[in-house]
């Protein structure tokens, strides 16, 4: 096996992020079993459900690429379809609401770059606790119940279309190229770079890292809240369970994209392709007959064989 | 050798981690209930705290030995809630047990060889694994039913001598950890492995002749093996099969772990500071309960009793 991953071409090939593969051999299968399915309308309507994560994913990657981990999107975004659904705001309008989220996802971002940050407490720890206290919050502050209805502003906009591509879907590539800019061109990214490669090193060179941890998770938070934005607007009702899933969806996305902890291979594009691999995934088993307990154990095969995937290269470099 | 009081309570200078302070907290609570409600000093209320709080404190201690390699395992809940769910299979005790245990080992070995083989980080091996026994769970018990072995009722709910079962699981499961940790040479080589690797010299023990590749396998086996031993308990207690009924519970076990002053980056920690950990949140729970405390604000204040015992440890390591 060592002889083999010692070989110049497969050494290329390990290089390329495993969501790459994984998206082709998804398509490939779909287009085996249901051909007729391939078209932009259903595609449209697939890919527009995971926007949500997609956008997630791009704060995940990151805090990824920081060596650090955001757990904590679940209960930001029940927060913030709360705050919009209870009607503990009554009569507000769309802007409010919009500041309202990005201002609650900056200041728990902002909290959890602290504590991680400054306080150097375990990142897994700290976004699942901020999670499970926001979670607990809601549920409570909604007695467990649905809270309400969404302003229907909200949801018209999710529905439309710009030349037959859904608009969520756009947002998501915009907010994707941007980020792409934000690490590629910008000093931050640079700084980001070094702190994943050696934050000892990066510390003796001049690099604050202690802020760019903090600033990475700060991010986390504010597209955090646009993804709950979207995520809200996606099921125009209140809800006291939406988007509990999707931090950890996002971390499997993003690892299957290339990007593993301070090792960012896979750029903003393989992350990318990570969530279209799992708009893929969940399409391909509900054609297969393939329910909740079946995702599960594929979203926890996907996460540990793209991390042996990157353990094995990583040994053998 | 002397040690004064501030030293234990502050836990400086121990390998045993802060664990007077907890002492304390769990001492006031009790004193604060005894006094505030009738209910909380009677021998019935007594003993049925120590039912509640045993499969936390079981499964804690399993967390306590990873944790000391400077490891984490996370998928403690699950391994709760498939035994449970393996449990009320309706086959024969006989075959049953024994299977529960050979599983969770197996799923202790997929997480060990994971992280040591192929390098994977605790987090990420032991999330994984948490999904995938999940959705397995889900499988075999979509929904809470079935009943488990007769034996495994009676195992929980009988008492000898006026003193309830549960009381002797805790007193076998401490004396065994109790000889794990402190009474053989594993229990030493945890030690050195996670003192080495909290002080960033991942090698250290390796030079010194002790296979840290294997010991760190054992740990999540052992860990596993008790998050079984936690989930038959349960399984006895609740008669069922219960997909959901482990839920969070490995953020509980971190939490008591963490609660009874072992450091999580490992090395520095204790099997009575684990127990007391484990009984704060179960007095906790208990006075909640007494007075009346949302469900759903419990979960929260258990969260941010988490964030608040881990945010006081200081450590080196930035991030995971």
């Amino acid at each position: 096996m060592a002889a083999v991953l010692a070989n110049p071409i497969a050494r290329r090939l390990l290089r390329i992020p495993p969501s790459y593969f994984v998206f082709l051999v998804l398509l490939a299968t779909l287009w085996i079993a249901r051909p007729n399915m391939l078209n932009l309308n259903i595609m449209g309507i697939f890919v527009r459900q995971i926007v949500p994560l997609g956008i997630l994913v791009l704060g995940q990657l990151v805090v990824m690429r920081v060596k650090s981990i955001d757990l904590s999107g679940g209960g930001i975004i029940l927060l913030i379809n709360y705050f919009i659904s209870s009607g503990t705001f009554p009569g507000a309008s769309m802007p409010f609401f919009v500041v309202l989220a990005l201002a609650t996802g900056l200041v728990i971002g902002l909290f959890n770059g602290f504590m991680i940050g400054s306080r150097r407490v375990s990142a897994v720890i700290v976004t699942l606790a901020v999670s499970i206290i926001l979670v607990g919050l809601v549920q409570f502050l909604s007695s467990g119940n649905p809270p309400g209805d969404v302003p229907k502003l909200f949801n018209d906009l999710y529905n439309t279309k710009f030349l037959s591509v859904p608009t969520p879907v756009l947002f998501w590539v915009l907010l994707t190229a941007l980020v792409w800019l934000l690490l590629s061109r910008t000093v931050f990214g640079r700084y980001v770079a070094s702190v994943g490669e050696n934050a000892e090193a990066a510390h003796f060179s001049g690099v604050p890292v202690q802020r760019t941890v903090i600033l990475a998770h700060t991010l986390a938070g504010l597209i955090a809240a646009i993804a709950a934005l979207v995520q809200t607007g996606s099921i125009a009702v209140g809800s006291v369970r939406v988007g509990l899933d999707l931090p950890i969806l996002a971390v499997a996305a993003t690892i299957l994209g290339g990007v593993v902890f301070g090792r960012g291979d896979g750029g903003v594009w393989g992350p990318f392709f990570g969530a279209l691999c799992f708009a893929l995934l969940f399409v391909v088993m509900t054609v297969l007959g393939i329910d909740e307990p079946g995702k599960l154990i594929a979203q926890g095969v996907i996460i540990l064989g793209a991390a042996i995937f990157y353990g094995v290269r990583v040994r053998n470099s | 050798m002397h040690r004064s009081l501030f030293n234990i309570l502050s836990g400086r200078n121990t390998r045993q981690g802060l664990w007077g302070l907890p002492l304390l907290v769990a001492l006031l609570i009790s004193l604060w209930l005894t006094v505030e409600t009738t209910q909380f000093a009677t021998a019935e209320n007594l003993f049925n705290l120590v039912a509640q709080a045993m499969p936390l404190i079981i499964a804690a201690i399993g967390q306590l030995v990873v944790v000391l390699i400077g490891g984490l395992d996370l998928s403690v809940g699950s391994v709760i809630s498939f035994t449970t769910a393996v449990l009320a299979l309706d086959q024969p005790a006989i075959v049953l047990i024994p299977a529960v245990f050979v599983l969770a080992a197996l799923i202790g070995l997929i997480n060990g060889l994971a992280i040591t083989r192929f390098n994977v980080h605790p987090i990420i091996a032991t999330l994984s694994t948490q999904y995938i026994v999940l959705g397995i769970t889900r499988i075999l018990r979509p929904v809470s039913g079935g009943t488990v072995p007769e034996i495994v009722i009676d195992a929980v709910s009988g008492s000898f001598l006026g003193i309830p079962y549960p009381v002797f699981w805790g007193i076998i499961v401490i004396l065994a950890a109790w000889k794990l940790l402190y009474g053989s040479r594993y229990g030493l080589h945890l030690f050195a492995i996670g003192g080495g690797i909290s002080s960033g010299a991942e090698s250290a023990a390796r030079n010194f002749g002790v296979s840290d590749r294997r010991n760190i396998i054992l740990a999540y086996v052992v860990c596993s093996c008790f998050a079984a031993v936690a989930g038959v308990f349960l399984a006895g207690r609740i008669v069922s099969g219960d997909p959901n009924v482990g839920l969070l519970f490995e953020l509980d076990t971190v939490t008591a772990v963490a609660l009874g002053g072992t450091q999580l980056s490992g090395g520095i920690g204790s099997l009575h500071g684990t127990v007391i950990g484990a009984l704060v949140m179960a007095l906790l729970a208990n006075g909640m309960n007494l007075a009346n405390v949302s469900p759903f604000v419990q979960t929260a204040i258990k969260g941010g009793i988490l964030l608040a015992v881990v945010g006081l440890q200081s450590r080196k390591k930035m991030g995971l």
